[in-house]
């Protein structure tokens, strides 16, 4: 135990994930000796990001605004939304530059160990999206383009949900219960594919994956 | 297949030891507690499976912050590198010639093991956990890819089970929506480990017999699958026909009755039915086999229970034999002295036409006929060869 406040330090830094009590105090000490300026700028980008950040209105993706920077930007295709678990998700999907139309976060996915159901996820504003009633026309009215509002909403024509909950058993268990509750409202629910992993070896790849990959086959010819 | 030399460092109570081993039959000996069975244990996490008794936490030396194995296996005439290393709480590195492998598990490609200890012998009286156990390992063992199905398995009865738990509190919202969503994953992964054990237990059964014929000199030995939910009833002795029935079919019989106990599951808070209660079943008839077949769980001799278990162990080495085209490695852990002494001579026997054999003894008088083409000696973590 050390005295005062580097303790109290350590004990901060081993709330967060990924950092042990190891880690927490070299962390820790590393902070003790930089200099004043550069421990200032760290202590403000954490006081900034909880007071800037927060989550977009319509799909909970982290944005400094109302609306995340995806839901604002009129370029997208609003007839497709991709919904995925975290944030980070989305990032890992725009470095493709495969898909162009909208996000939904659910913030997480079922996990009945967790304690975390439906209901602790951003499930019923998704169900809220797709519902052909327009949602209630947004504030921010020049930021999304004059397209937030009325039937213009770009959510009311939603063709298709693209469902990009991990290839886990949660995730399965979460694209599994989404796809049961919007089959009624006549939308298409896809599921992103998951099989082998591109440069990988065969010989390698565990049964469920590569029984994955045999139900998921795609015909070449013939 | 057999391990020529394993070194150890940092291994339980070894700092730095190395062993060299015949490719026949090799006896480890020593006083209690010097580290016999240690030794045996390197030999079995080479297969990747990690330790038989114990997490891998337990097997880097006190003090240490790892364990490291390097072995050097010969297989097909070709001589391979095997290196392993266990971090407690960062896992494992496996690495096959100096490449790095995706995971530990796929050691088991290389270097496939059988180990048998005393709480083997105790196998066919003790819990149904134990045989499911066993059955689950060789399924494994019989294709390592089935791994990630287990392990499917295991987290998926662990989830719904959390959420029948939680089923019947007022604030569990949504419930029955996502119950359905659990429902679909636990018998499609119920399903597919069922599907497995049946087969390789159809695949096992000829030998079980054969070996408990062999080892108790006469009387029959039958396996079969006790379960609950299963249809046809198991209880026929029906394996081989077991064995051929699909998985699709398996689904659809586990689904209709997860349906029909639905409120009952809701109110109990767990999972009642499916293969995490299912049982490995042994059966016994004595008087030269012409007797009924009894539960040998309930009805056996306690030597007559042991007979079991060794004979399911060799049965085991058989299969993978005659399955992978080599001879697993066979480890002994102290089992000759829980004989009587006819077993042992036909053990010691036995033992010689199954390849590389790794036993430990505490009592050199109970090895009468074992006749090791090496013997090392273990004191205190310290190693030494003989012959």
């Amino acid at each position: 135990m050390y005295a005062g406040p580097i303790q109290d330090l350590i004990d901060e830094l081993a709330q967060l994930p990924g950092i042990g009590p190891k880690s927490a105090q070299r962390v820790a000490f590393h902070l003790l000796k930089a200099t004043p300026s550069d421990a200032r700028r760290l202590a403000e980008s954490i006081i900034e990001v909880k007071d800037k950040v927060r989550l977009c209105r319509r799909c909970f993706n982290v944005a400094d605004r109302e609306l995340c920077e995806y839901c604002r930007d009129a370029r997208r295709d609003p007839t497709a939304i991709c919904v995925v678990q975290e944030p980070p998700d989305i990032v890992a999907i725009e470095r493709t530059r495969e898909y162009r139309g909208l996000y939904h976060v659910l913030q997480g996915a079922i996990s009945p160990i967790e304690g975390i159901g439906p209901a602790e996820l951003r499930t019923a504003e998704l169900l809220e999206r797709l519902k052909t009633i327009p949602p209630s026309s947004p504030q921010d009215g020049q930021e999304t383009n004059g397209l937030g509002s009325g039937s213009n909403d770009p959510d009311a024509n939603v063709e298709e949900v693209i469902i990009a909950t991990n290839p886990n058993i949660e995730g399965e268990a979460t694209a599994m219960y989404l796809a049961r509750l919007i089959s009624p409202l006549g939308i298409l629910v896809t599921r992103l594919a998951s099989g082998l992993p591109v440069g990988g070896d065969l010989e390698y790849a565990d049964e469920v994956t590569l029984g994955r990959a045999f139900e998921g086959r795609r015909r070449m010819s013939g | 297949m057999h391990v020529a030399q394993l070194r150890l460092t940092d291994f339980r109570n070894y700092e730095s030891e190395t062993a060299e081993l015949s490719p026949t039959v090799n006896l480890i000996i020593g006083a209690n507690a010097q580290g016999k069975t240690n030794l045996l244990e390197a030999v079995h996490c080479l297969g990747g499976l990690g330790s038989p008794r114990a997490p891998d936490s337990a097997l880097v030396r006190d003090g240490a912050e790892r364990a490291v194995l390097h072995g050097r296996v010969v297989r097909d005439e070709r001589r391979i590198r095997v290196d392993l290393e266990l971090r407690p709480g960062r896992g494992a590195r496996a690495l096959l010639n100096g490449a790095p492998l995706p995971g530990t598990r796929s050691l088991g490609e290389v270097v496939v093991t059988v180990f048998f200890g005393p709480d083997d012998l105790l196998v066919v009286k003790g819990s149904p956990e134990g045989r499911r156990r066993f059955i689950d390992d060789l399924v494994v063992k019989l294709r390592p890819a089935r791994y990630a199905l287990r392990r499917e398995w295991e987290r998926v009865l662990k989830q719904r089970n959390a959420l029948l738990k939680t089923a019947r509190r007022a604030e569990a919202r949504g419930v029955n929506e996502t119950l359905e969503v659990w429902d679909d994953a636990f018998c499609r992964a119920g399903a597919a480990l069922t599907a497995a054990r049946l087969a390789s237990l159809a695949l096992l059964a000829p030998y079980v017999a054969k070996r408990y014929e062999a080892v108790a000199g006469g009387g029959r030995l039958e396996l079969s699958y006790a379960s609950e939910w299963l249809e046809p009833a198991p209880s026929d002795g029906a394996l081989q026909r077991l064995g051929a029935i699909d998985e699709a079919s398996i689904q659809g019989v586990l689904a209709n009755r997860v349906r029909e106990l639905r409120v009952r599951e809701i109110e109990r808070g767990m999972s009642l039915i499916g293969p995490q209660r299912d049982d490995l079943v042994v059966r016994l008839a004595s008087g030269g086999g012409s007797g009924p077949l009894l539960d040998a769980r309930v009805y056996a001799s306690q030597g007559d229970q042991r007979t079991s278990a060794l004979a399911l162990k060799l049965a085991e080495h058989d299969l993978l034999t005659e399955t992978l085209g080599m001879s697993p490695v066979l480890l002994l852990d102290d089992v000759f002295s829980e004989l009587d002494g006819a077993r042992r001579r036909w053990l010691a026997d036995t033992v010689r036409d199954m390849g590389q054999t790794v036993f430990t003894s505490a009592e050199p008088g109970t090895l009468e006929g074992t006749d090791p083409d090496r013997i090392i000696a273990v004191r205190a973590g310290r190693l030494e060869a003989h012959g």
